[in-house]
């Protein structure tokens, strides 16, 4: 361990000796490495905010809906669908959801003519939604299992429609569906992944099936949070759970799919710019194993005068090797640092979410240090193998 | 006198090149140093000084013939022990001071402290006490380039004598120096004769040869003469 501690004080009093050669032998590795992470970085934080929208809504949101065959005009799924989809193993939640027809909703008589033109959809629906969509209401409260039982007639509407209907938050209010008023008990706030949700009137079955749905009413579609990781074998799993060789036909859908897809970085370009400061890292290897072989010639002297002290052909290699390394080491920190400061420019000039992979900056560190170590093989072994005879001219 | 042999060579040869370019550089030499000797070697270019003050200094090996230091035979060890041997047991002081240019005059002494397990503190110490011991503690953070020749020399003495190794070797050690730091560096050495170390110095400067009490004689690779003064 002293002899370490020894070695790199030795090996640091060596290149602070020589600070300007020192300082131009840590710029090929820091801007190689300044590079790569500028380059991963800038093209993961051009994403970022669709990135970031990815991890915030999770990807293991799953969609079954029932598919539309010929002679069906309003396809359903069967009535206990929620309750099939929650027998696969890998499913967390479920909420069930039926989307009505021709329900015109007016905030007001006088208003009819005016939203007749623009339908706004209303969905029955459980008390699970918002847990399932993990979304939660802005004011006032969900459906609740109350509701369902005592078919009450309370709506939920989403923020769209609240911002439209001049709602504010607390307010009691109503809205007519087809002319029948319902209380409005609470807005829910906006929903990224179903856009169509945020102007949309939310009731109970019940009060579904009482003023609307002549027939038994039916759910058209069920939203699953499934265990993170498992979507694509939990929509496989669900076709059939909730299908069971029924008639009704079902598709699955992983709602975050298409989201995770466009915030894929640009791999080409983030492939080009890694290469090329691979490449200068490269370049940069080569300028230290250079300099420093120049360097063991110029020292000779000092090694052959180290080598009749006493100090080991090994302890001399050690000497010149861990001051390759700690100029990889730097260059590296410093790269890293380089390309951080290089990241957080971009992402203030053009508005993007800073993201920076957390391996990557050791990574950098680490790739710095390992050409550096390549670097210094030559030099050292030609610093070892110096005979202190030739180099002391004696006599 | 019971004195041990710290230094001993027994038919020793030394040869450059292969076949018919053979050169003999010493040959057949055999010679015993003992503690608290102050030995001299003289002789013309070409004698076979260099060649003796390498082997001497376990800087070299020879082609035939064993040396043995302290009574290991170091022609018998591989590189890192002769490295460990010479670390321990020589102390060198060259014509041309070779000491570290980055380095102040402390942390050249301590250079030969380096890598045995001594903390900073202790490794600082001891060479502050190398330095007083030839005059120049105050110089201790000066650089070799802010010292004249004859301080230089006297930081290289005390490299030397840092480590108390049983061997002293100079190398025409007042070469590259005036006449009166020449005759300062001479006092020193002369200063440095113990009972439990040799001093032996290679130089052509017969005023040199003169201070030493044994005087080795050396011309075409052989000894032709070993004088002792004779003790008063």
């Amino acid at each position: 361990m002293s002899t370490f501690v020894d070695l790199l004080r030795v090996s640091l009093g060596g290149l602070l000796a020589r600070k300007v050669r020192t300082v131009l032998l840590l710029l090929g590795p820091m801007i190689g490495v300044a590079a790569i992470i500028a380059a991963v970085g800038l093209t993961d934080s051009a994403k970022g905010d669709l990135k970031r929208k990815v991890t915030e809504l999770g990807t293991n949101l799953v969609l079954v809906s029932a598919q539309s065959s010929v002679g069906r005009q309003n396809p359903t799924l069967p009535k206990d669908a929620a309750d099939r989809a929650s027998k696969v193993i890998t499913v967390e939640k479920v909420a069930a959801i039926a989307q009505l027809a021709n329900i015109v909703v007016t905030p007001y008589e006088r208003a009819k003519s005016q939203f007749e033109t623009v339908p706004i959809p209303v969905v029955a629906v459980d008390d699970q939604l918002p847990n399932v969509l993990e979304v939660p209401l802005i004011s006032g409260r969900w459906i609740n299992a109350f509701d369902e039982s005592a078919t009450t007639r309370a709506a939920v509407i989403g923020i769209g429609l609240a911002r439209e209907f001049n709602y504010l938050p607390g307010e009691m209010r109503t809205i007519e569906l087809n002319g029948i008023r319902y209380g409005v008990v609470g807005i829910l706030d906006k929903v990224e992944l179903e856009p169509a949700f945020d102007n949309a009137v939310f009731i109970a079955f019940r009060a579904a099936e009482q003023d609307f749905v002549d027939n038994d009413i039916q759910p058209n579609k069920v939203y699953i949070r499934c265990k993170n990781g498992t979507e694509t074998e939990t929509a496989i799993a669900l076709k059939t759970a909730v299908n069971l060789g029924g008639p009704q036909e079902v598709q699955t859908e992983i709602k975050a799919a298409a989201l995770e897809l466009a915030a894929q970085s640009d791999r080409q370009l983030q492939l080009i710019v890694v290469s090329m400061g691979l490449l200068a890292v490269i370049v940069g290897g080569l300028g230290i194993a250079n300099v420093m072989s120049i360097s063991v010639i110029q020292r000779s002297a000092e090694i052959g005068i180290r080598r009749a002290l006493g100090h080991s052909r090994a302890i001399i290699g050690a000497q010149f090797m861990l001051e390759s390394l700690v100029v990889g080491f730097l260059g590296g920190v410093m790269g890293v640092l380089l390309g951080i400061g290089a990241i957080f420019t971009g992402v203030k000039i053009s508005g993007w979410v800073f993201v920076l992979a957390s391996w990557l900056p050791p990574a950098g560190i680490v790739l710095a240090m390992l050409i550096s170590v390549l670097a210094g093989v030559y030099p050292s072994t030609r610093a070892a193998r110096l005979e202190p005879l030739e180099t002391l001219r004696l006599g | 006198m019971s004195a041990e042999a710290v230094m001993e060579l027994a038919n020793v040869s030394r040869t450059y090149g292969q076949g018919e370019a053979t050169v003999f550089a010493l040959r057949n030499v055999s010679l015993r140093v003992l503690s608290g000797e102050f030995v001299s070697i003289v002789g013309p270019s070409g004698s076979g000084k260099s060649t003796m003050l390498g082997l001497l200094g376990c800087l070299d090996v020879p082609t035939s013939g064993t040396i043995t230091v302290c009574g290991k035979e170091i022609t018998a060890l591989g590189d890192a022990e002769r490295t460990a041997v010479r670390g321990r047991t020589i102390g060198f002081v060259f014509q041309q001071f070779h000491l570290i240019p980055h380095l102040d005059a402390a942390g050249n002494v301590e250079t030969a402290l380096l890598y045995r397990g001594y903390k900073p503190a202790e490794r600082r110490d001891r060479a502050l006490t190398a330095l007083q011991q030839v005059g120049l503690l105050p110089r201790a953070d000066h650089r070799p380039v802010q010292l004249s020749g004859g301080e230089q020399q006297r930081v290289a003495l005390a490299r030397a004598l840092v480590t108390e190794p049983r061997i002293l070797l100079g190398d025409e050690p007042t070469g590259a120096l005036d006449t009166k730091n020449a005759a300062m560096v001479m006092e020193l050495f002369a200063n440095l004769r113990s009972p439990e170390r040799a001093v032996i110095l290679v130089t052509h400067d017969p005023g040199v040869a003169a201070a030493a009490d044994r005087k080795i004689s050396m011309l075409d690779g052989e000894i032709v003469a070993d004088e002792r003064k004779a003790v008063v």
